[in-house]
């Protein structure tokens, strides 16, 4: 079985003195040049009455700094032939551009600005804007979509109220519409510094001369205050519970998930495999028995969140028109069940275990992904290497550590289950 | 902070110098059989990306077969004459690979993606799939039946009865004139033979073609190719019906009534040209200005300035017939008046005003720079490749595509707004609740309001 090299993708590691990590990842197989930018910094740090914060916030980085006006960030990346684009989760915000590669001052110039000089250019017709934006974006997304609201739901019982993930990361719309400028900026201020961000390049450029580059842009940029800690206490009180949710929708679908370890543990690995074991494709267990024999299913998926302060395990299976939602339930606990008494199919672990290695080269294809992979593993465990390494955690893993897992973790009366039917 | 630092943060960069790009290499020649074959190596790692593209989407499907072609797609690999559905799944498990067969309006996929030391077995299976599936009775019923679920939940889509609704309007009787899926009766009603016809005329190696890219020795991928496919024979490609849109006289408006619906979806659609007309390349850098980009002009003044949608944009749709001309956005439903208002604004000043020189520019050099960006992956460029094959264009259409659009003059934009922009002759179709969408769009045109579930079943959407 080959694996993914490091030799192919050489990495040098940096940290500004004011604390900003700096990963370089040249490439010359495009002209191309991916900046990614992470802040450690997501929903997971508002709190309850101010959520969708961290989201809003990501927004109103597109908006123009001090130097850059209000449509410019897009506008100067666009009219070079570049893409740009954000994101915002659980744990993290993201910025990101993909540039041709004679540009790449311009994409640290445009970063450095809005981590250096953002609150000169913000004002409250902005604000309205954008909270008007993300509204739809609400809607779009949750409010209006079949099932929308399931997987909130689903957080909002696997979690207690005062845990960060409780809340969905695109927040409440009472609380996007009450979000105020003093909130955009103190969330700017504590969380929006050098120290808590990682900067990576991918692509067609002289390390040393990119170096330089980022040390002009980003050097003068002061380094900031401390950050409160998060509280993330879990109770167990809460796993057990079924909820019942209607909606407008023909088929009847069960989201069922289990608290795990957080991302990086072994444990959380023996999960992730054994999610792909159960439901990676028509042979899996699950697929073969929910689709494919009984046809009490339309589609069955399975899959382990990668978040830090605690992680979950999550199936979802949607019914035919007729499906009794228990007997699906039964069916996925009998198949980690089956694991969990080391009865899981060799068939199957190695069928995981081949498509991940397949699964681990394809993602490191492209400039961005790669780039936006190399600030994950360098902002969550200090080890960009890791994009090439990770896959021995995964190969590692034996029958009895995803039974283990199964038997500790992944038992009927931890589950928390939200039954969404046709209203 | 001294002058040289200051300038450094008040001025955006100058450019370096530009890296030259040119597009990779690739061969492509004809097997015996017909079968156009397209090669590229190129170094995204040790995979490859295989795909077989034939003639046989679902613009061959009459209106009475819907979704004919894309349940064949489906069922290709779910049994042959020498595997069945879960030994064929269970073969490409071994191989790691990931196996794709399904059908868009243009063309039927049969894709497989591993790892190169598989190449030569990818391409057996591929060549095996597509000569020897046999349509296995009790896999057709579980599909159909899965199919027959899968449209039922339409109902609760809004950006699908958004399109039902669409091609119901502009498409009445023909094979656009409802899901690529097909409606409940046209699935129904599908019986074997008819599915093993499809198979048999639009399944073969004459006018399909088979695209190769990623970690590929060319010599031994060429030899595994003739050695896979040497054996598939067929006769000659059935030409789809030919496809007329249904032009208007005045702007109509269809409200698709979702009483409680927390936001509108709203579709503005003409028909238009197909992928092979000569003005298909110069109308991407005109749709990129309109509503192909973040800063396109519609999507700043609905996204930017009124902040009534998380986004707008247009498209003309790569389709082999006359596909339509659409913008799209997911409005909040108070503001669905004004951003219909100021969306038909935008088109009728394409035509009426020359566009700028630097908005044009702007947009030149975004096309022209995000071009590389599209292969940074083996599956973008094979995507490429693929499309020279089923638009069957000649080999240096995209440095003449590049080229085109570097020569593009504002007076050409505005001419190809007059040419191919009707905005007094549209369908405005808008997913929400009819009391309050009603009173904003009265003003556009003659309303209908129907329900749901009548989007649903083709000919009952109003013409």
């Amino acid at each position: 079985m080959s694996t993914v090299s490091s030799a192919r993708f050489p990495i040098e590691r940096h940290t500004l003195a004011n604390g900003l990590q700096v990963v370089l990842q040249p490439d010359t197989s495009l002209p191309l040049v991916a900046i990614n930018l992470w802040y450690h910094v997501g929903s997971k740090n508002e709190v309850p009455g101010k959520t969708g914060l961290a989201h809003l916030f990501e927004h109103m980085l597109f908006q123009g700094s001090q130097h850059v006006g209000k449509n410019d960030h897009f506008r100067l990346v666009q009219q070079v032939g570049g893409v740009a684009n954000g994101s915002t989760w659980f744990d993290r915000t993201n910025y990101y551009e993909t540039l041709p590669a004679h540009c790449l001052s311009l994409g640290l110039w445009l970063e450095s600005d809005r981590m250096g000089f953002f609150l000169p250019a913000l004002d409250s017709e902005k604000l309205e804007n954008q909270r008007e934006v993300v509204m739809n974006e609400r809607r779009q997304r949750v409010d209006n979509q079949p099932y929308g609201r399931a997987f909130e739901r689903l957080n909002e019982t696997l979690f207690p109220a005062s845990h960060p993930y409780h809340w969905p990361v695109i927040g409440y719309m009472d609380d996007i519409a009450a979000a105020e400028q003093e909130d955009v900026e103190a969330f700017f201020r504590t969380f929006y510094t050098p120290d808590n961000a990682v900067l990576t390049l991918a692509g067609h450029f002289d390390p040393d001369e990119a170096l330089r580059l980022v040390e002009t842009y980003f050097g003068p940029i002061p380094r900031g205050l401390a950050r409160p800690e998060v509280d993330a206490t879990l109770p167990d009180e809460m796993l057990g519970q079924v909820v019942t949710l209607d909606d407008d929708i023909q088929l009847p679908r069960v989201y069922m998930a289990f608290r795990l370890p957080t991302f990086g543990e072994p444990e959380w690995y023996s999960a992730d495999l054994l999610s792909a074991a159960l439901t990676g494709g028509k042979t899996s267990p699950l697929y073969r028995q929910l689709v494919y024999e009984r046809q009490i299913a339309q589609d069955v998926s399975a899959f382990v969140l990668p978040t830090e302060l605690a992680a979950s395990f999550v199936v979802v299976a949607t019914g035919r028109p007729d499906t009794d939602l228990a007997e699906l339930e039964e069916i996925v606990h009998g198949a980690i069940e089956t694991v969990a008494s080391g009865k899981l199919r060799s068939a199957d672990l190695a069928r995981a275990r081949n498509k991940l290695v397949t699964s681990f080269s394809d993602q490191l294809q492209a400039l961005d992904d790669r780039a936006d992979l190399l600030s994950l593993f360098t902002t969550y465990f200090d080890e960009p290497q890791r994009i090439t390494s990770e896959i021995e955690r995964y190969l590692g893993q034996s029958a009895e550590d995803l039974a283990s897992v199964a038997r500790d973790r992944l038992t009927p009366e931890k589950a928390v289950t939200i039954r969404v039917i046709p209203r | 902070m001294d002058n040289v630092k200051n300038e450094i943060r008040t001025k955006a960069p100058a450019p370096g110098g530009v890296v030259p790009f040119t597009f990779p290499h690739f061969d492509h020649f004809q097997l015996p059989s017909g079968l156009e074959v397209y090669l590229a190596s190129i170094d995204r790692g040790p995979l490859v990306s295989l795909h077989l593209a034939c003639p046989a989407g679902a613009w061959h499907d009459s209106p009475a077969k819907a979704g004919r072609a894309t349940l064949v797609a489906e069922l290709l690999d779910e049994g042959t004459e020498d595997y069945s559905a879960m030994e064929i799944a269970a073969r490409v498990d071994r191989l790691g690979g990931f196996l794709f067969s399904q059908a868009d309006w243009n063309t039927s996929w049969l894709s497989i993606s591993l790892l190169s030391q598989h190449l030569a077995a990818g391409l057996e299976l591929l060549a095996h799939i597509v000569d020897k599936a046999t349509f296995p009775a009790g896999e057709i019923e579980r599909l159909r039946q899965q199919r027959l679920a899968n449209l039922q939940t339409r109902a609760s889509q809004p950006s699908a009865l958004a399109t039902d609704a669409v091609a119901g309007a502009l498409y009445p009787g023909t094979a656009y004139g409802q899901s690529p899926l097909g409606t409940s009766d046209s699935v129904q009603a599908l019986d074997r033979n008819s599915l093993l016809s499809f198979y048999q005329q639009h399944l073969n190696p004459q006018g399909s073609s088979l695209i190769l890219t990623g970690d590929l020795d060319l010599v031994a991928a060429k030899a595994a190719i003739e050695n896979a496919f040497g054996g598939w024979v067929g006769g000659e490609p059935r030409a789809a019906a030919p496809i007329q849109g249904r032009d208007r006289e005045e702007t109509r408006v269809i409200v698709v009534d979702r009483a409680e619906a927390a936001q509108t979806t709203l579709r503005i659609a003409h028909p238009s040209v197909p992928r092979t007309h000569s003005d298909f390349g110069s109308l991407q850098v005109l749709n990129s200005l309109l509503g192909g980009k973040f800063t396109s002009r519609i999507n700043l003044i609905l996204r930017e300035e009124l902040g009534i949608t998380y986004g707008a944009s247009s498209s003309f749709s790569s389709r082999l017939g006359p596909g339509p001309f659409q913008v799209a956005a997911d409005v909040e439903t108070a503001g669905v008046g004004i951003g219909t208002e100021k969306i038909l604004a935008e088109l009728h000043r394409l035509q009426d005003e020359s566009v700028g020189e630097e908005e044009l520019q702007d947009t030149k050099t975004y096309l022209l720079g995000v071009f590389p960006y599209s292969l940074q992956r083996i599956d973008g460029l094979a995507s490429r490749l693929a499309d020279l094959g089923v638009a069957s264009l000649p080999d240096d259409y995209f440095d003449r595509q590049l080229e085109i659009v570097r020569n593009l003059e504002p007076t050409a934009i505005q001419s190809l707004a007059r040419k191919h922009l009707r905005p007094t002759r549209m369908t405005i179709v808008a997913v929400g609740p009819a009391d309050k969408l009603e009173p904003q769009l009265e003003g556009f045109g003659p309303i209908s309001v129907v329900a749901p579930q009548e989007v649903l079943e083709a000919g009952n959407v109003p013409t």
